[in-house]
């Protein structure tokens, strides 16, 4: 009976775990970049410089802009410098007859000179973060997908841990050198030791999509107006209409010092100011979400804009409010400092892992059996192309990126589509490639373009822009050398990866084979 | 984070050399069985102590993130370690344990 159970659940693992692999591969790769967004769009918008941060002159320096191009603007958006994303970003909306939306339009200032800086169009990290829960599809089918792909993930891990035999017993094993035995070792290593993130990650995205996923105690609650649910959830900032009367705007400084102590010297994210040429001008201070673990929806305080008085601080938020904000905190990472980012990084790419082991376990455990016959069936061949497609040819496809933003000429027409083109094109191209080509030739061959492509990046950054990494780290622009560095250790694996598949195609001996069957069936 | 890793790192192995198989491999004999509970103890006890400098340094929400990351992170670096270097990791314990009164002296 128990030994039932639990191959029904290795077999649910297997499946499941097989047809959304591919998929989940590309999610967890593409949101595991997402954690290093801002530093990835720097790298992509060379024009925007660092400077060292002060948040009192790039206040002053946005606000004398904005009174000069948007005086009569209905609103005003002022996003602060960070360590990680260097421009300061101002966008005001125009001002329209009530019942209308007009137009936003942003511009990146630089920090120091208060000029607009004319930086490349390029979509930057956010294409990744996007492509991480929407998979470039439209609204709302991407999110579903990608939904439905994280609940397979939560089945995965629970009949994985189920499946797994000996998870105390093999805590601490892993035994290299040994074929299919070290992939399956590999797996269970990264499965177990990182299993508190997987888990973390993977129920956080079931609850940032709760109300997509599980509408019904929306619907139990709210009736059919789930509007309320959200207006209950996101506190609307009740600001004064305009007069009509033109009044002067004070400086932001002393309103956004004031806000810090009320937040016992937490950081400010975003400025608002609404209606500013008004005398019923009115301020809303934000809190930067890097502040705390628990992700805040809205922890704000208003101000008159023209006496300065305070008129509101946002409350506590509330009990639910506070749990399902430290999910959506835990996934997203916006408090990591360096250090926790990067180990962010490194269990994301542990997941990803993960995933690819257990893709490659599944093929070579079936290509065993047709060791000797000189054809694979068309179901194995379909999978080993995928696996190839998946993994190596996404690798590819992200440097094509990176690469299309230093070749486009500053100037091309819809610039930032084209780089992402080029990610979907590069791997349509490895797609077809890995469908030519057999086995682990493929395998090998885009391994080496992959190692190549990202081993080339730095160079390609020396070349393109004045920013190469002596400058950068001379600088101390640890977010465009630390790019450089990791575009260069990525290129290294790849190179080494494609180094032992070249090794394992030359000299596969037959024993090896023959253990790796009976280790198999015993690892069932 | 520092100090908590060193914890953790120590206290992984600990409980790596508490079990028969991986005692053997890295000392080349077996554990007596007194010893096999002090490892076990030790590395539990070092697990969990390590709880507090990652709370003390940056308050119970981040200082307990922190504390998960370089617990999984310690965890993992062992055991990438073990077939190839074993002797490294088993120094780098070592050496973890020397330097953790540096890292809580600092800390305090």
């Amino acid at each position: 009976m128990k030994e039932g159970f639990r191959q029904a659940m290795a077999w649910l693992h297997t499946w499941a775990g097989l047809i959304f692999g591919w998929l989940l591969f590309a999610i967890f790769l593409t949101g595991t970049l997402a954690y290093f967004k801002d530093e990835i769009t720097h790298w992509m918008q060379p024009e925007v410089q660092a400077h060292p941060l002060d948040d009192g002159r790039s206040l002053a320096v946005a606000q004398n802009y904005l009174q000069q191009q948007a005086p009569t603007a209905a609103r005003w958006f002022i996003t602060l410098p960070t360590q990680r994303d260097p421009g300061l970003s101002v966008m005001w909306q125009d001002k329209v007859e009530p019942g209308k939306r007009g137009t936003f339009i942003q511009k990146v200032l630089d920090p120091v000179s208060g000029q607009p800086v004319q930086a490349r169009d390029s979509k930057g990290g956010e294409f990744f973060y996007r492509f991480h829960f929407q998979l470039q599809m439209p609204y709302p089918w991407g999110r579903w997908l990608s939904t439905i792909a994280a609940m397979v993930m939560f089945v995965a891990l629970i009949t994985g841990i189920i499946t797994h035999k000996k998870i105390f017993k093999d805590f601490f094993t892993f035994r290299p050198r040994k074929g299919q035995r070290s992939w399956l070792d590999g797996h269970n290593a990264v499965g177990v030791l990182v299993l508190p993130f997987h888990l973390m990650i993977t129920y956080s995205s079931l609850v940032i999509f709760m109300s997509m996923v599980m509408p019904a105690p929306i619907m139990a609650s709210y009736g059919d107006d789930s509007r309320a649910f959200f207006k209950e959830l996101f506190p609307n900032t009740d600001n004064a209409p305009a007069l009509g009367q033109s009044g002067q705007l004070l400086p932001l400084l002393p309103m956004y010092q004031q806000a810090r102590e009320q937040w016992a010297g937490g950081h400010v994210g975003r400025v608002a100011v609404n209606n500013p040429g008004d005398v019923n001008a009115s301020v809303n201070v934000f809190r930067a979400s890097s502040d705390s673990v628990v992700h805040d929806f809205g922890s704000t305080v208003s101000f008159n804009g023209t006496t300065g008085e305070l008129l509101r601080v946002s409350g506590e938020p509330s009990l639910p409010s506070v749990i399902g904000g430290s999910f959506y905190g835990l996934h997203m990472g916006h408090f990591a400092g360096p250090v926790l980012r990067w180990l962010y990084f490194i269990c994301g790419l542990a997941g990803t892992a993960m995933i690819g082991t257990g893709l490659v376990i599944w093929l070579g455990k079936r290509q065993l059996k047709h060791a000797k016959s000189a054809a694979m069936p068309f179901e194995l061949r379909l999978v080993e192309v995928l696996n190839i497609a998946s993994m190596a040819g996404l690798m590819i496809a992200i440097a094509a990126f990176f690469w299309a933003n230093r070749l486009l000429p500053v100037s091309f027409a819809a610039r930032s589509d084209w780089e992402v083109q080029a990610f979907f094109v590069a791997w349509g191209l490895s797609l077809l490639h890995a469908m030519l080509r057999r086995g682990r030739r493929g395998w090998v061959e885009q391994l080496s373009i992959g190692a190549l492509l990202f081993v080339a990046i730095p160079l390609l950054n020396a070349m393109t822009t004045p920013q190469h990494l002596g400058v950068s780290l001379m600088n101390g622009d640890w977010a465009m050398a630390g790019f450089d560095l990791t575009c260069l250790a990525s290129g290294v694996f790849l190179a080494w990866a494609a180094w032992k598949m070249q090794r394992r195609t030359a000299s596969q001996p037959k024993a090896e084979r023959a253990r790796g069957l009976t280790l198999k069936q015993e690892a069932g | 984070m520092l100090l908590a890793l060193l914890m953790c790192y120590a206290g992984f192995t600990a409980l790596c050399l508490s079990t028969d198989r991986h005692h053997g491999e890295l000392l080349h004999r077996k554990p007596t069985s007194k010893r096999r509970v002090g490892l076990r103890l030790a590395g539990w006890l070092l697990l969990t102590v390590s709880i507090w400098p990652a709370v003390r340094a940056s308050g119970w929400s981040q200082g307990l993130v922190e504390w998960c990351a370089v617990l999984m992170l310690s965890a993992l670096l062992l055991v990438l370690l073990l077939p190839y270097r074993p002797r490294l990791a088993l120094s780098l314990a070592g050496l973890s344990l020397l330097a953790s009164p540096v890292a809580a002296f600092a800390l305090s």
